[in-house]
């Protein structure tokens, strides 16, 4: 059983102060959305515990199973067990995914289960041969992220907007294959959404609602459905 | 031991017919670094007379990937001169001492402010000349296997793809060490043929690379060309389309990596007489350790070239904070009805593709290397194997030895 475990983690980009005190605690196998308005520091989170260039943390801590996560790079934290599957993944022109995958630790046979799981979410074989995401639709990027997610399979994953612009066909692969994740390696999944659907497919333990960089309610699976009811108004901070 | 120029005074003794190049290159002399197409030239090091050995050393055994290539069809080419061939039906190829040009110009005012070029004229064994005759279709590519043993390499090789035919080529240029290498290359392309050419150089680091390149392009014809520079001390690659004929076009791909103090130097000059002519430059390079590069590149659209689309795009990749890397695109233009474009950017790699990778647990090295594979690796597509395997040893070597800083 692992644990990831965020305290009054705050995080500034380009000056500004735009997380300001997020602590949650999550275990394996549990699936943790986060909801909330434009601006109200979702992505900032996500990218701050990946450690993308660009954002400064200010203060409070991240540990994976005790390890201090903010005092690794973006490479070891994620060979600590912590994965970000992206809104829009970056084009790495020239790399293979088999490459990335074998440079990322990928165990065992890792051209066959690259293979195998590219067939689960519905990723065509052929694009495997691309270069890392160049050329693909939106929704082969993301069903590539899973890919990479599966053939690594790491402790957790953070999902920022991983179900923005998918039609309906690609959304339930995608949720059907992070909820298997749950399963297969018992993966925590910290869900960053906009929208209640992916919520369908993937079961929330623990809905939080984010609001001005602090997380401003948390509760089960109806939150949800009550954010979608009302919008997120009622709990601005 | 001789000077440079007895050695050639002997070798050109009873000789008429290259004797005019000769005279004409001591008239001219060597350039100098005052002169704007040779300023990043690092000719302070250069003297003539350290390559005054015109006779084989020895019999030098033949590089990997060039014995590889010669596996298949290949002509091998030793310090300029033909020694073997293989060649498919309908390509044939013939040799001629005297000094020769595809242009519709004599010879010696086609090159006559060129010092390197003279020298070439003069002291080339051979003009060789592989034809492909009309209507013919090579499958396979075909290797020109460049070998040196001497202390100077002058090959001359015009290659003529008649109409209607498609041919491949790929000329390999490998170890020479403290030697010379002086290539002098025409291409005539005939209407509606296709010529596809990969030239690789991975000479030795001490050698000097200085070469030269023209293709003539007739109605419809296609030259896609591929140049790919890694080693050689200096290494300076000219390479010039003529696009002669309406429609045709011309795509030209340049790679390097530079490496200790090494100076790849970059020339194009596209020159569009007819209409509707296309050309599409495109100059990947990374530098590090002290090295520097420079692309220096002219489109040149005479008056009458309607509708004439031409392109030039530079990306280079600074990999040390002492390597240096300069782009110079040029604009030459006497016609109004023409669509032309240049863009360059230098600068290190990018921050988010390495932070992508190693969000996957890529580590900062392994995703330092791929992305270096890879911004050549996009270069070589459809390249034959061996020459991709040959550019990624030496990125591999070029990792290891150098310190990259980022």
């Amino acid at each position: 059983m692992s644990e990831l475990v965020i305290t009054d983690l705050r995080a500034e980009v380009a000056g500004k102060e735009v997380l300001k005190g997020i602590s949650l605690t999550m275990k394996s196998g549990e699936v943790h959305a986060i909801m909330g308005p434009n601006g109200s520091g979702k992505s900032t989170l996500a990218h701050v515990l990946s450690a993308h260039p660009g954002y400064k943390v200010l203060g409070g801590s991240a540990t994976l199973d005790g390890v201090d996560l903010l005092a690794l790079d973006a490479s070891e934290r994620a060979r600590a067990g912590l994965m970000l599957a992206m809104q829009q993944p970056v084009e790495v022109p020239g790399v293979r995914p088999i490459d990335l995958l074998i440079a990322a630790g990928a165990s065992g046979d890792a051209v066959e289960s690259m293979r195998a799981e590219a067939q689960r979410v519905g990723l065509r074989g052929e694009l495997l041969e691309r270069f890392v995401n160049v050329d693909l639709s939106g929704g082969e990027k993301k069903r590539a992220e899973m890919v990479q997610l599966a053939v690594l399979k790491p402790k957790f994953a953070i999902l920022d907007e991983i179900d923005s612009g998918l039609d309906v066909d690609a959304l339930h692969a995608v949720g059907e294959r992070l909820s298997a994740a749950t399963r297969e390696w018992n993966c925590g999944l910290l869900a960053i959404t906009h929208f209640r659907r992916l919520l369908d497919v993937l079961t929330p333990n623990v809905v939080h609602v984010m609001s001005a960089g602090k997380i401003v309610a948390s509760g089960g699976a109806e939150l949800a459905e009550i954010l979608e009811r009302d919008g997120y108004e009622p709990f601005k901070a | 031991m001789n000077t440079f120029s007895t050695s050639a005074q002997l070798l050109l003794a009873n000789d008429e017919s290259r004797k005019g190049a000769w005279d004409l290159f001591v008239e001219v002399g060597l350039p100098t670094t005052s002169d704007e197409v040779w300023r990043y030239a690092p000719l302070r090091d250069f003297s003539l007379d350290r390559f005054a050995n015109f006779e084989p050393l020895t019999e030098r055994a033949i590089s990997t990937h060039g014995a590889e290539l010669l596996a298949g069809p290949s002509v091998l080419i030793v310090n300029g001169a033909v020694k073997s061939t293989n060649l498919p039906n309908g390509v044939s190829i013939e040799s001629s001492q005297a000094p020769a040009t595809l242009d519709r110009s004599p010879v010696l005012e086609r090159y006559a402010s060129d010092s390197f070029a003279l020298l070439n004229l003069a002291l080339a064994p051979q003009t060789i000349t592989i034809t492909v005759a009309p209507g013919t279709r090579v499958s396979e590519p075909i290797a020109l296997v460049h070998e040196t043993t001497a202390g100077v390499n002058f090959a001359r090789t015009h290659i003529v793809v008649g109409d209607n035919s498609y041919a491949s080529f790929v000329e390999y240029f490998d170890g020479a060490p403290d030697a010379l290498v002086v290539p002098l290359s025409e291409y005539q392309v005939g209407e509606q043929a296709t010529l596809e050419l990969f030239t690789c150089q991975r000479l030795a680091s001490t050698a000097w690379h200085i070469a030269r390149s023209t293709g003539y392009l007739e109605k419809s014809a296609k030259l896609q060309q591929s140049i790919i520079g890694l080693g050689a001390h200096y290494n300076r690659s000219r390479n010039d389309a003529h696009l002669l004929g309406t429609a045709a076009s011309n795509e030209l791909r340049t790679t390097f990596l530079g490496s200790g103090s090494q100076v790849q130097d970059f020339r194009t000059r596209q020159y569009h007489v007819a209409a509707r002519t296309e050309s599409r430059l495109l100059s990947k390079g990374a530098v590090a350790g002290d090295s520097r590069c420079v692309y220096t590149g002219l489109i040149e659209i005479e008056k009458g070239a309607k509708r004439t689309d031409a392109r030039q795009t530079n990306h280079n990749l600074l990999l040390s904070s002492t390597a240096h890397a300069d782009s110079v695109p040029n604009l030459d233009i006497r016609e109004n009805d023409v669509m032309c474009a240049h863009a360059s950017t230098v600068g290190p790699l990018d921050e988010l593709q390495r932070w992508y990778l190693e969000s996957r647990g890529v580590r900062p090295r392994d995703a330092q290397r791929l992305m270096i594979e890879g911004f050549f690796t996009e270069m070589l597509v459809g390249a034959p194997t061996e020459i991709i395997s040959g550019v990624r040893e030496d990125v591999t070597r070029v990792l290891t030895e150098e310190k990259v800083v980022l």
